[in-house]
């Protein structure tokens, strides 16, 4: 999965398409180029415990140097009922190309809706990123170029993660950071989240320590985590910034809550 | 209904002008002259048994295939034109597979149904303007059996496309007195066996031959089993349990 | 040996062409303008050095000592900038030294342009030159290729549309000190705020005949608000494999180590570390 992105993602600079003008020498072949992607930049963010899963996502959208917008969200209900998605119980998230992420969504969205008609009843979390799963790799050869995360809670309303790569390879996850500053926020997470390289104060010395066991976050923490790791990256990496969207999914239903970001 | 023989009968997709589709109506006496088919569910799972008509002492009675499986929680009996069913039993595995691949979770029976019946209607065009694909209705009624997230569950499937779910059904030529010995007889708290031993003795009840071992069979889908073909042992100990056997 | 070292040059080509890339300059992502008023001209930059898509320092200096008098907002490659202003400064002191006089504005750009038209573009310094002298106030642009500009108001770097847009609107002849200095300071905000190669805070000098006032950090639109968990790490997380303790009387015989008391160090800025 992690090869996939690294060949694939232009992540070190800011991305152009349609640049390409036709290269030729004088009497010679013409090279013609069609690059229909381009990166729109931002971070995304999953984290799960044991009765919520936390979405969030920065709200910049950018190309090059350049600011689409500041408020173009990549969180989205999937499911749920009209366009609002009331009700719904699923959270995607889409970094990469914001148009491709805008597809999928739209894909995933009314595949949602039409199996609550077909089998009358709600689409599990599981089923859903197995659907995820294979709309990604229906586009194997011209693939939507985005990092996919599904966000929900499972048969037993414990925290469910999925992540994606762009051709629809998936994994149950507690834990997920996608896009331009995802080799800021990952490091972050394996420590804080995952408690690496962090041993037991109270344990032994030297080669006899014992490492910390992770254990489920409370929902406070989690956001909490989230803005930090968010705030942080809009210091360091150019494409984060503007806003802060953030999905709680829980057995209530979905809460959305929006911070500013540093803007420049 | 004979009596008004007419062009109708001919335009499949043609309505008389009494409102009626002959050729639907006809499709629903063939499955008359069907051998049984009965279906019982209960709260431990869904029980289908069919006869068989052995029509030949020479016939190997293994090879009158009544009761198929469309998936492992799946099962169904079939009773009007056996090669209609074909059809019909290899969509539903498609769709029973494909929802698995997609979903990654099994089918559930209405689902299952929904989809059968969707493929019976297509003697007329599709629901999405597929055009027509076959030349009249199936002949084949099916009860179908199984167990989803929701519990056991059985349906009762026709060639007009409609279904309904049943406690018990029975349909074919022996449909008529079976059913009402299923509506005397059935009750909520029946047990699997119980149901076996119903299936049976209402089958017996209607049944041209005499009831034996080889030409009757059973099938019941459950929780822990899924979907299962009675064995010939099986079958001799459900068939020796009835009385005067 | 004074001058580049070209030595590698065969080495690289080499390297290049068996898909090494070229290691990569912090560089380019700016916004610098300047402005003349009546009585000086300003001059200012953002603060955010870039490399990629990263933010390499937060609060960078991009104004750059000439000579007393003037001034150069640099953009381009980062190590350019400095090296070349450097070197000017360098020479215009030793210009100033043997002909008895205050250094030129135009002396400077005429000897950035000849120095930077020579390398052919391959020192990516893009400048804003500004200063006062006896001729009076003056404002040029000089590219990396050499070529020059000489204008009332001038902005550079990839925030220089979004600076020039305000330039362009609010810009009008005969300013006031203070109003030069807001509307550059504005610009520079434009930058900040709408190009993402710029960023932080705003820099502005003022220079005048017969003063200069350097503002660093004169606006900081963007300071970073407090963490809402503490990071700090309990003594024991991390595993010592072994210890070995050297004393100030240890390094003393190798080096000399002055105290400094237990007050703020002496010199350089305050390091970003959590409470």
């Amino acid at each position: 999965m992690a090869a996939m992105m690294q060949s694939a993602m232009p992540t070190s600079e800011p991305g152009y398409s349609f640049s390409q003008a036709p290269q030729s020498v004088a009497g010679g072949p013409r090279q013609h180029g069609f690059y229909p992607y381009t990166d729109n930049g931002g971070t995304t963010l999953g984290i799960t415990g044991s009765d919520f899963a936390v979405l969030a996502g920065d709200t910049r959208s950018t190309s090059g140097y350049n600011i689409n917008s500041r408020y173009a969200p990549k969180l989205f209900k999937i499911g749920g009922t009209g366009s609002a998605n009331e009700g719904a119980r699923i959270v995607l998230s889409v970094v990469g190309f914001a148009a491709d992420g805008n597809a999928l969504k739209e894909r995933l969205d009314t595949v949602v809706k039409m199996y609550k008609f077909q089998h009358n009843k709600e689409m599990s979390v599981h089923a859903c990123a197995q659907r995820l799963s294979h709309i990604l790799y229906n586009k194997r050869f011209f693939p939507y170029y985005v990092h996919a995360i599904l966000g929900g809670l499972d048969e037993n309303g414990v925290g469910a993660l999925y992540s994606y790569d762009p051709v629809g390879s998936y994994e149950r996850e507690t834990c997920r950071s996608a896009g331009a500053a995802s080799s800021l926020i990952t490091p972050f997470l394996d420590n804080q989240v995952n408690l690496k390289n962090q041993y037991d104060p109270t344990s032994g010395s030297g080669l006899e320590k014992v490492t910390k066991a992770p254990q489920p976050l409370s929902r406070q923490t989690v956001e909490e985590l989230v803005t930090d790791s968010f705030t942080s990256a809009a210091e360091r990496q150019i494409e984060v910034g503007d806003g802060l969207q953030m999905f709680i999914i829980t057995k209530d239903g979905i809460e959305e809550k929006y911070m500013e970001l540093k803007k420049d | 209904m004979f009596i008004a023989r007419s062009e109708y009968d001919r335009g499949i997709n043609t309505f008389s002008p009494e409102g009626r589709l002959f050729q639907v109506e006809y499709s629903l006496e063939a499955i008359k002259l069907g051998s049984t088919a009965i279906g019982i569910q209960t709260s431990e799972g869904v029980v289908l048994g069919v006869e068989k008509r052995v029509t030949s002492t020479l016939l190997e009675t293994s090879s009158v295939e009544k009761i198929v499986e469309i998936d492992k929680h799946i099962g169904c009996a079939i009773s009007g034109l056996q090669a209609d069913s074909r059809t019909l039993i290899e969509h539903a595995r498609v769709t029973s597979q494909s929802h698995a691949f997609n979903y990654a979770e099994p089918l559930s029976v209405e689902s299952c149904t929904q989809s059968i019946c969707d493929l019976a209607l297509r003697f007329g065009e599709g629901a999405e303007g597929e055009e027509s694909i076959m030349s009249r209705p199936f002949g084949v009624a099916l009860l179908i059996g199984g167990w989803d997230e929701d519990g056991p569950s059985l349906y009762h499937a026709e060639p007009s496309g409609t279904f309904y779910r049943y406690d018990a059904k029975a349909i074919g030529s022996g449909s008529e007195g079976a059913q009402a010995e299923l509506v005397n007889e059935y009750h909520k708290s029946l047990t699997l066996q119980e149901a076996e031993t119903l299936t049976l003795r209402t089958l017996k009840q209607v049944m041209e031959e005499k009831l034996d071992a080889k030409n009757v069979q059973l099938s019941s889908i459950t929780k822990d089993k899924g979907f299962r073909i009675y064995s010939d042992e099986e079958m001799k100990e459900c068939v020796g349990k009835l009385e005067g056997n | 040996m004074p001058g580049f070292d070209f030595s590698n040059h065969n080495r690289n080509l080499a390297l290049h062409a068996k898909g090494v890339p070229l290691p990569k300059a912090t560089s380019t992502g700016t916004t610098i303008v300047g402005a003349l008023y009546d009585g000086g001209v300003v001059i200012a930059a953002d603060t955010r050095a870039t490399s990629g898509p990263i933010v390499a320092d937060k609060n960078c200096e991009k104004l750059h000592y000439i000579a007393p008098q003037i001034w150069c907002a640099g953009a381009g490659t980062a190590a350019d900038t400095e090296f070349t202003t450097a070197l000017m400064s360098s020479n215009l002191e030793l210009h100033s030294l043997s002909t008895g006089r205050k250094p030129r504005v135009v002396t400077v750009m005429t000897m950035l342009k000849q120095h930077l038209f020579r390398y052919q573009g391959h020192i990516g310094a893009y400048l804003v030159v500004a200063g006062c002298d006896p001729t009076g106030a003056h404002l040029f642009t000089v590219h990396a290729h050499g070529s020059t500009d000489k204008l009332p108001y001038v902005t550079m770097g990839s925030g220089s549309l979004a600076a020039m847009s305000v330039f362009e609107t609010q810009w009008k002849p005969n300013l006031t000190r203070d109003e030069a200095v807001k509307l550059c300071a504005n610009a520079i905000e434009a930058g900040i705020f709408n190009d993402l190669g710029s960023g932080s805070n705003v820099d502005v000098c003022v220079i005048t005949k017969d003063n200069t006032q350097l503002m660093r950090n004169y606006l900081t639109p963007n300071t970073r608000e407090k963490k809402m968990r503490d990071y700090k790490f309990q003594r024991g997380t991390t595993a010592v494999l072994n210890e070995k303790i050297i004393t100030k009387e240890d390094i003393t015989k190798y080096v000399t180590v002055q105290d400094m008391g237990d007050g703020e160090p002496g010199v350089g800025e305050k390091m970003e570390v959590d409470a």
